[in-house]
């Protein structure tokens, strides 16, 4: 869960980007005087094409059905329909893009770099839910014809689909220890469970609703009831230090990461998407964690540091040998970048550790030396941050 | 600069040359000669050559492109007329960086300073969806407003570090503790310092922005000042500006212009064994806090006392226009006119055995005191110098004397030797390191 005021737009940024497959900047595409959209027909050789598709309780017909390859910017509206509030570009199956949560009378768009192909638009609820959209033209070569790249892609989501799994056995294991409202065992396993979460927070982060519910924190919440999922376990654990009341909340966190389980298999990763999620990730300890701002009942904010760095890791890693091919100077600052911030967090591991985390209860680490965290983190964020460029 | 006409070409109308350069071979060109650089950096070469060989000057402000010329035989900054608004920052190498790392970024530095001195973005390829923009952005489509970079480099640079123990100039060293000190280590100090002045503020917040960026991994920021009014006129073609305390205390400044001047009191000559340093200066930075609400109360012929100057005119006690001379032997009464304490008194030439200064400073504020509520603001004093040895003995004499104490702190303090001018296709680091 990404922190207050950007949170929205990171999290429908990345809706857009991880489907929209290339266009990590599809999320300024909003604006369509923006100069990102002109960079897009730049960078695309070609114009953007664009696409409209107007929600109805009856369709999401999109106009033209029928575009070259290329960049392709849908257009989507929702006029009047209290039924139909979204429409997905879908490769048989495969969500690729999206715009949701369009109430009547709202609108948005979402840019995707599409070859030649049949594709489908997708607005579950209507009465026809799917329309063909179909790509003409020469297919462009892509990162699909790399093996390399499309081994990485497997490799990657092979590891998301792992740490998945062991997020839901791990918080399995926590929420009954809840349920059983035995607090010192729940607080032991809350960091077991947490750290698969934050290796693969990008992804998790598609479903936006899913998110909020899971690692929502109380200012996120629009009403206290709102307030659910692992942070309102730890702010019980660690603040109220009761578990009165908790019961629904535990089955609700339990059945929430089974279906995010039973969806990531589904996300297609690209190469672009899979580096520009490592920055993220890595922003993410900058943002909420050198602050305390995640674990701000619990304080086991080194933890959560060490999850999304091995997250970032597992994202770079799969693509070194593509990069180191690409730009090796960039791919050995990476690697000193990523082993001097590894050196400073491994600076406050500990064992058994501060709640069983292996690192120090994050309150004891001054204000002087979260700085040097930080600067460390700064550093490798920026380098990670031009991967995407390079390997795309 | 909104009454200015629009002369330079917008950052993104500069030329399809400067679009094609990737960063990393502009920087490469940088270091491989100044025909390549003039090229690459497209419609600026231009300006470039034109200022290439003299001391470097200002178009006069609204008539050209408001740009200075980054090369030349000193640094621009100095001597080159005063602008409005200043971004100071200071660096400190991070752990773990080399002396590679660091020549390599301060030839980056000077291809990105360069360029955003002529109004362009930092190099880069802008329009990849697929990277971040090398350039932020704030600064397209305004003026360069006559931005310079200076670039200084403190004590601490010339330790055991970086092998540059050898190179330094034998001026650097930490200012002493002098009286009334009370500085606070987070607003002093640093290995670098980076001087940017322009008319916009966020022309000037831009460059330093984006030299941080470019540094990740090998400097870290120590702090960081934004001055938003010129203090002092460095060319007699500019008005005396008045400080927060309503004063203009800036009258008696060294002339930018006047080379004799310059020579004897500012630059760096061949006194100075380390030969890399000639040409160039020394510069002090002191974070002065006012006192403003007290100083607000004060008497009118008391403030006026303490500077030695009437308020209105800026004139000296013993004079009728803001230029007549001071007369210190003045007295009325048996007292004298300016009187002993008085602030120009302590600070004149003629009292201090000929010492001057080229004052080059920036009004601040830092908001609110969080503790009493009252403004926290004043004097970001900038000055240059051949020897730090000259403000050690000002500042010794106004800290022990002035009446001015009573309203003022110093908080923050760096002495940075500034290295000449570069040449055309030279680079800081190559210039530090030899």
């Amino acid at each position: 869960m990404t922190r207050p005021a950007p949170t929205r737009r990171i999290l429908a940024c990345a809706a857009t980007v991880v489907s929209a497959g290339l266009l990590l900047t599809a999320c300024g595409g909003h604006d369509t005087n923006s100069s990102a959209s002109g960079a897009t027909a730049k960078n695309a050789g070609g114009k953007t094409a664009t696409v409209t598709i107007s929600i109805t309780d009856k369709d999401c017909a999109p106009s033209p059905a029928k575009v070259p390859a290329g960049a392709v910017k849908f257009k989507v509206s929702n006029k009047n329909s209290a039924k139909v509030t979204e429409a997905e570009l879908q490769d048989h199956g495969k969500m690729l893009g999206e715009k949701e949560n369009l109430t009547p009378g709202l609108s948005g768009d979402f840019t995707l770099n599409l070859d030649k192909g049949t594709y489908s638009v997708y607005c579950p609820g209507a009465d026809t839910d799917r329309t063909a959209f179909s790509v003409t033209g020469a297919t462009t070569k892509t990162w699909k014809d790399d093996p390399q790249l499309v081994a990485a892609t497997q490799q990657y989501g092979t590891w998301i689909d792992g740490e998945v799994k062991q997020l839901v056995t791990t918080t399995d294991a926590f929420t009954a220890a809840v349920k059983a409202g035995n607090i010192d065992e729940a607080k032991s396993l809350y960091g077991k469970a947490r750290i698969h979460y934050e290796r693969i927070e990008p992804t998790a982060e598609i479903w936006g609703d899913l998110d909020a519910r899971i690692d929502g924190r109380a200012d996120d919440a629009a009403t206290p009831a709102d307030f659910t999922g692992f942070h309102r376990l730890e702010q019980a654990l660690w603040q109220k230090k009761s578990l009165a009341g908790t019961a629904k909340l535990a089955d609700q966190l339990d059945a929430d990461v089974k279906t995010l389980n039973s969806q990531v298999p589904s996300v297609e990763y690209q190469p672009a998407v899979i580096a520009n999620g490592a920055t993220d990730l890595i922003n993410e300890i900058q943002s909420s964690k050198i602050t305390g701002e995640e674990e701000r009942y619990s304080h086991i904010d080194l933890l959560d540091f060490d999850g999304n760095l091995a997250g970032a890791n597992e994202a770079v890693s799969v693509l070194m040998p593509t990069l180191k091919q690409k730009d090796a100077a960039l791919a050995t600052e990476i690697d000193q970048r990523y082993q001097a911030v590894l050196t400073a967090l491994k600076s406050y591991a500990a064992k058994p550790g501060y709640e069983g985390t292996g690192y120090v209860d994050y309150r004891k680490v001054t204000d002087a030396q979260r700085r040097t965290l930080a600067q460390t983190v700064d550093a490798y964020a920026e380098s990670v941050s031009k991967i995407a460029g390079k390997i795309a | 600069m909104t009454d200015t006409p629009d002369i330079t070409p917008a950052p993104d109308e500069a030329g399809p040359e400067r679009a094609a350069v990737s960063r990393r071979r502009l920087l490469g060109a940088v270091g491989a000669g100044a025909a390549v650089a003039g090229a690459a950096l497209g419609a600026g070469g231009a300006v470039l050559a034109h200022h290439d060989s003299g001391s470097s000057g200002a178009d006069a402000a609204g008539s050209g492109p408001q740009t200075v010329a980054f090369r030349g035989v000193h640094q621009a900054g100095i001597a080159t007329p005063s602008q409005d608004r200043l971004c100071f920052a200071t660096f400190d190498v991070g752990p773990g960086a080399t002396a590679a790392d660091l020549r390599e970024l301060l030839k980056t530095w000077t291809a990105a300073a360069e360029a955003m001195t002529l109004g362009n973005p930092v190099p880069g390829n802008p329009g990849d969806l697929y990277t971040p923009p090398e350039d932020t952005g704030e600064a397209a489509g305004l003026q360069p407003g006559n931005l310079t970079i200076t670039i200084g480099y403190g004590p601490t640079l010339f330790d055991r570090r970086f092998g540059l123990a050898g190179r330094r100039p034998s001026g650097l060293v930490k200012l002493p503790h002098l009286p009334k000190d009370n500085l606070d280590p987070a607003n002093s100090d640093g290995d670098l310092c980076v001087q940017a002045c322009a008319d916009d503020p966020q022309v000037a917040f831009h460059a330093v922005r984006n030299l941080r960026r470019l540094a990740f991994g090998t400097l870290v920021p120590r702090w960081m000042e934004l001055g938003f009014g010129r203090t002092s006129s460095t060319t007699p073609q500019q008005a005396t500006p008045r400080n927060l305390m309503g004063f203009k205390d800036g009258t008696r400044n060294i002339d930018g212009t006047d080379a004799a001047l310059m020579g004897a009191h500012v630059w760096i000559g061949d006194e100075e064994p380390q030969r890399w340093a000639r040409g160039g200066s020394y510069l002090v930075s002191r974070k002065i806090r006012m006192l403003m609400e007290q100083w607000d109360r004060d008497r009118l012929g008391d403030q006026q006392d303490v500077f030695g100057r009437f308020k209105s005119t800026g004139a000296p006690l013993t004079g009728k226009a803001e230029f007549d001379t001071p007369d210190f032997h003045a007295k009325s009464g048996g007292q004298y006119v300016i009187p002993a304490d008085a602030h120009i008194r302590l600070a004149a030439h003629e009292n201090n055995n000929g010492l001057r200064i080229l004052r080059r400073g920036y009004s601040y504020t830092d908001g609110i005191d969080p503790e009493t509520g009252d403004l926290m603001g004043g004097l970001f004093f900038i000055a240059f110098m051949k020897s730090p040895q000259q403000f050690i003995t000002l500042q010794t004499a106004l800290g022990q004397h002035d009446a001015l104490n009573e309203y003022i702190q110093h908080i923050g303090s760096g002495l940075f030797a500034v290295p000449p001018g570069l040449a055309a296709g030279q680079d800081w680091g190559t210039q530090l390191f030899g």
